[in-house]
């Protein structure tokens, strides 16, 4: 039997054991250890062929063919454009990801901070903060309807407390203060994950590091301002843009809690022609043309914002 | 270092109680609404503490009948006067969530007769909401069965062909690796919403519309690139030289890494799955776009809330029931959120 | 005056918990060169961390240029620390790191300037000023600690082991270089160590510390030649003394410490001290280099007993060889007989006047 030395001689025990086979050569090609890890990763690339890749390319295909089937470049962004509350539907997007990821930011900026310092209580408190990540997006929409039907429990804190005297129709709310209803339930459900993660980030900062800028002189607010919050930076980025491919995916309590068109949102769009009115034709164009419009724009967020965040850091990260 | 002085004390105690307020009223309120009764839905003002017996008022009334009297807040109010029997079960069964044979009430009712108008106090079925749930709503106890199908079939793929792929990333050095981290970390932020409504198409193609094995393979997308994350970092921190011991005392590598590589990688493992399975569990628009017939919970759960506030209490019951694995897994799993966000940089 | 004084220091990290720092009593005059040396968890962290202001005082006060500072912040106590992890911030540059300190202080631009390029000088990591920590090695960003911590011009200069996550050669070289700075600074510091040579090279005076107290306050000589304690003369000098249970009798009107392996004629010098523990157990102690194979001619010894020699490590410049008396390992360092073959049986001579006696109970030395 040949003994074939690999260029690794530490990796030669691998191929000692697959020594029996009459046509070893061909053993070795398959089992060498350069192939070894395109095999491993084969099946993810099979995978993400068939059921990524297609079906993007396909999507793109469906967005730039007419009903047709002619190759068109405007047609079904015309129709999109054109289509019920898009225009709003944009606006009340782009105000939602702005405005609530930066008012997520603040309040768990502010939580992780307060509950970061271990005292008595903090642990349980932590928890606490965390259940609403933990439930269903689908039941946060469903309790918060029950609070918000007219005979709902909100309506009955605020005539305890005589905040009103009357009860609020809450589900009347039209245009922005829609979109502000379903920022202040997104914004109950999402902040403990941005908590947690601020959270973690500030663990990760070495106490040693607070304690020389303490002994030289800083000021707590000095000791937050100039070391912590540079040093959870990248926390705050990688978060940040997670949680605004979310928000731009905003749909699930519009719909659920307001209903269908009330506070339009570009996935609540797609959800509306593909539950609502499917079937028709111009409903699947209309609703390949907003995934893809959609993903684009989460696409270009994200490019946007990590340009600008690398520009600030003066790149060392 | 660390002293707060009083002022600062009380305010950060204000802060932190606002918060455990703001959180935990909703859910109380919440669960109230699960386990009420219909008449309990229209009580206004709204209780936080749901109540587990009934009261009603029974007055004797002409021709053998009586006449139902209910508190909803507002003074005694007359509901119902009645002497039929099925009529009185149905509703109390309905109406108060309290299942006693209508013979019983009779009988019970009968002692007015004697002493005049009198209060009963019966015990609620507490479930009554949740079966309610499963009875009404079409396909809730099959959706439920699907939603822990599909979470399995998503685990699986995810988890076998993600760890493969981990394992590549964390042991060799091969040309194009970079580019394969990049391109995962991309796939696993891409929105779904852009496949979505392509991949009904390309199942439906393969005969796998409407089916728990088509929706697994949507939700495995971004989840076989977070495996292979979440693998990758463990099996890099698993010492080489324990697998190489291995392969000195006899195991091919297929047998070191099924015996001594993936045990060490438990950790890696659990959390993988279970975030699988949130992904599978919670998510509607996808198991919207992708099935007809076979709906998952969730989806049952948002089709069933419908655009009337009637009936909410149901909704909400099967809210509790979609809710709890979730809330088991993911406080399970935040330990490893910790860990793995804890100065992630991209 | 002393310039800062520790008086009766306590610290105890629960309410009823063990203490940490047992009624410390120390003074430290100006310009000096203190090390605090002791074995892991022994409290010097700790002492010097109350020095500096980074931790609650229990108990006593300490006070610095004649005034308490308990109720001071680090800045006002006019103090700087060198971090065991340097603690220097990642995120800025070499100048920021060493600039934050005068930054905070309000000091006008062009004087930072000024300031950090001294202190960098004398740190010698001039050219490193605009790299961040990542692009340094550990020696350079030890450097960096050093130049943020004298940019200050503080009254006192304390060192917490900033030595220990440096490989040996550079731990030795960084030493001298410490020293230097603190002479030509002109400063008074406090270095805190586990290391002993370390601490005996650099120390004006060396204060060793065990279990939260004091066991000696003194110079490298003193505490090497003039041990205070059992702890100290065990604890200073490589390889350590060799201990023996022994009983003192008085025979022919002579002191002797006899052990099983032993009878051994206690110097006259000792004789009073030891009269009072005539018929009890005491622990004596001698240094390796102060036993003798056989008589050495000039120097007078006394003689101890007959033993094998077990091993032989040869040094150099001398040779340990490695011995049993009744139950005890004794180390012998010999600079004549480096050659010795093991299994050989020599007698063992003490120097005259070498052999420590320590009280049983309080561990102090008999003298």
């Amino acid at each position: 039997m040949k003994n074939i030395k690999l260029a690794d001689s530490k990796k030669s025990s691998i191929t000692k054991l697959d020594n029996s086979k009459q046509n070893k050569r061909i053993c070795d090609t398959i089992f060498s250890k350069k192939s070894v890890p395109y095999l491993l990763l084969m099946p993810a690339f099979a995978f993400y062929a068939i059921f990524w890749l297609a079906p993007v390319i396909s999507g793109m295909m469906e967005v730039f063919t007419d009903m047709d089937g002619n190759f068109t470049l405007i047609e079904n962004f015309k129709l999109m454009f054109q289509s019920d509350l898009f225009g709003e539907s944009i606006k009340n997007t782009a105000i939602f990801a702005a405005v609530s990821v930066v008012l997520q930011y603040f309040i768990a900026l502010l939580l992780a901070v307060l509950l970061n310092s271990k005292f008595r209580g903090s642990k349980f408190l932590m928890f606490i903060a965390m259940i609403p990540m933990a439930i269903t997006p689908t039941a946060v929409a469903i309790l918060w309807k029950t609070g918000l039907i007219k005979e709902g429990w909100i309506n009955s804190i605020l005539m305890f407390f005589n905040i009103v005297k009357k009860p609020i129709v809450f589900m009347n709310a039209e245009g922005l203060s829609a979109v502000l209803l379903v920022m202040l339930i997104d914004t109950w459900t999402v902040t403990p994950s941005v908590m947690i993660i601020l959270s973690s980030g500030l663990q990760g900062v070495q106490k040693e590091l607070k304690e020389a800028a303490y002994t030289f002189g800083a000021s707590k607010w000095a000791i937050f301002k100039d070391i912590t919050l540079p040093i959870i930076k990248p926390s705050i980025i990688t978060s940040v843009i997670l949680r605004l491919i979310a928000a731009i995916q905003v749909w699930a309590i519009a719909v659920m809690v307001l209903g269908y068109g009330k506070a339009p949102f570009l996935v609540e769009r797609i959800a509306f022609y593909v539950d609502v009115v499917p079937g028709l034709p111009t409903s699947e164009k209309i609703a390949f043309t907003l995934s893809f419009t959609t993903t684009v724009i989460v696409l270009a967020a994200t490019v946007i914002y990590l340009r600008i965040s690398r520009r600030k850091t003066g790149g060392n990260n | 270092m660390d002293r707060l002085n009083t002022i600062q004390k009380t305010v950060v105690a204000i802060i932190l109680a606002t918060m455990a307020i703001v959180v935990i009223v909703p859910i109380l309120f919440f669960l109230n609404v699960a386990f009420s009764s219909d008449v309990e839905m229209s009580k206004f003002p709204k209780s936080i503490i749901p109540s587990f017996t009934l009261t009603v008022k029974v007055v004797p009334a002409d021709n053998g009948e009586y006449e139902i009297f209910y508190d909803n807040g507002e003074g005694y109010r007359s509901i119902l006067t009645t002497k039929n029997p099925i009529k009185l079960e149905n509703h109390f069964r309905r109406q108060y969530n309290v299942s006693v044979p209508g013979e019983k009430l009779l009988r019970d009712f009968s002692q007015t007769r004697i002493n005049g108008p009198m209060e009963f106090k019966y015990q609620k079925d507490i479930l009554y909401n949740f079966k309610q749930f499963f009875a009404i709503v079409n396909n809730a106890l099959p959706a439920l069965k699907n939603s822990i199908i599909v979470s399995l079939y998503t685990i699986m793929i995810s988890l076998t062909i993600g760890s493969l792929a981990g394992y590549a990333m964390a042991r060799y050095k091969f040309k194009f690796k970079e580019t394969i981290n990049v391109s995962m970390l991309i796939v696993r932020m891409f929105p779904t919403v852009g496949i979505s409504i392509p991949m009904a198409i390309l199942l439906i193609k393969f005969g796998l519309f409407d089916t728990m094995l088509g929706l697994a393979l949507l939700y495995s997308v971004p989840n076989i690139a977070l495996t292979a994350w979440i693998t990758s970092s463990i099996f890099v921190g698993i010492n080489p030289e324990l697998e190489e011991a291995s392969m000195v005392f006899g195991a091919n590598r297929f047998q070191t890494f099924m015996h001594i590589t993936l045990p060490l990688a438990l950790p890696a493992l659990a959390a993988s799955s279970m975030y699988a399975f949130l992904t599978a569990w919670n998510d509607t628009i996808s198991a919207l776009i992708l099935t007809n017939e076979n709906q998952t919970l969730a989806l049952v759960v948002y089709k069933a809330i419908g655009t009337t506030s009637s009936g909410i209490q149901y909704a909400a019951a099967g809210s509790v029931v979609l809710i709890i694995p979730a809330l088991v897994f993911t406080f399970i799993i935040r330990k490893y959120v910790n860990q793995m966000w804890g100065g992630v940089e991209l | 005056m002393s310039y800062l004084v520790l008086k009766d220091l306590e610290k105890r990290y629960t309410k009823n918990g063990p203490l940490i720092v047992n009624k410390m009593n120390l003074s430290i005059e100006k310009g000096e060169f203190i090390v605090f040396l002791g074995p892991s968890g022994c409290g010097k962290t700790t002492i010097i961390r109350m020095i500096c202001g980074l931790e609650e005082v229990s108990g006593g006060d300490i006070l610095i240029d004649g005034e308490s500072v308990l109720s001071k912040k680090p800045k006002d106590r006019e103090v700087s620390m060198i971090f065991q992890s340097y603690a220097i911030w990642p995120h800025m540059t070499a100048f920021d790191n060493i600039a934050y300190p005068l930054k905070l202080r309000r000091v006008p631009k062009h004087e930072i300037k000024k300031k950090v390029m001294t202190a960098a000088e004398t740190a010698d990591i001039v050219s490193l000023l605009d790299r961040y920590p990542a692009q340094m090695s550990g020696g350079q960003r030890q450097r960096v600690a050093v130049a943020r911590a004298i940019v200050v011009k503080p009254k006192i200069f304390l060192m917490d082991e900033p030595l220990s996550n440096l490989d040996a050669k550079l731990r030795v070289s960084m030493r001298t270089e410490l020293k230097n700075i603190h002479i030509k600074e002109n400063s008074t510091s406090i270095f805190v160590t586990h290391d002993q040579a370390e601490a005996m090279s650099l120390a004006d005076r060396i204060v060793v510390i065990n279990k939260g107290m004091i066991e000696q306050i003194g110079t490298s000589m003193e505490v090497y030649h003039d041990s205070a304690t059992k702890f100290v003369a065990s604890f200073i000098g490589t390889p350590p003394t060799n201990f023996f249970k022994v009983k003192i009798e008085e025979i022919d009107r002579e002191l002797y410490a006899t052990s099983k392996s032993f009878k051994y004629k206690v110097q006259s010098e000792l004789k009073k001290a030891l009269t009072p523990y005539i018929n009890k157990n005491v622990d004596m102690g001698i240094r390796p280099e102060f036993i003798d194979v056989s008589a050495e001619g000039n120097k007078p010894s006394e003689y101890l007993c007959d033993t094998t020699i077990n091993f032989v490590e040869p040094q150099g410049t001398h040779s340990i060889l490695i011995a049993n008396i009744g139950e005890n390992e004794t180390k012998i360092m010999t600079t004549k007989y480096m050659d010795i073959k093991p299994k050989t049986k020599v007698p063992l001579y003490v120097r005259e006047g070498k052999a420590m006696f320590f009280d049983e109970e309080t561990t102090r030395r008999i003298k």
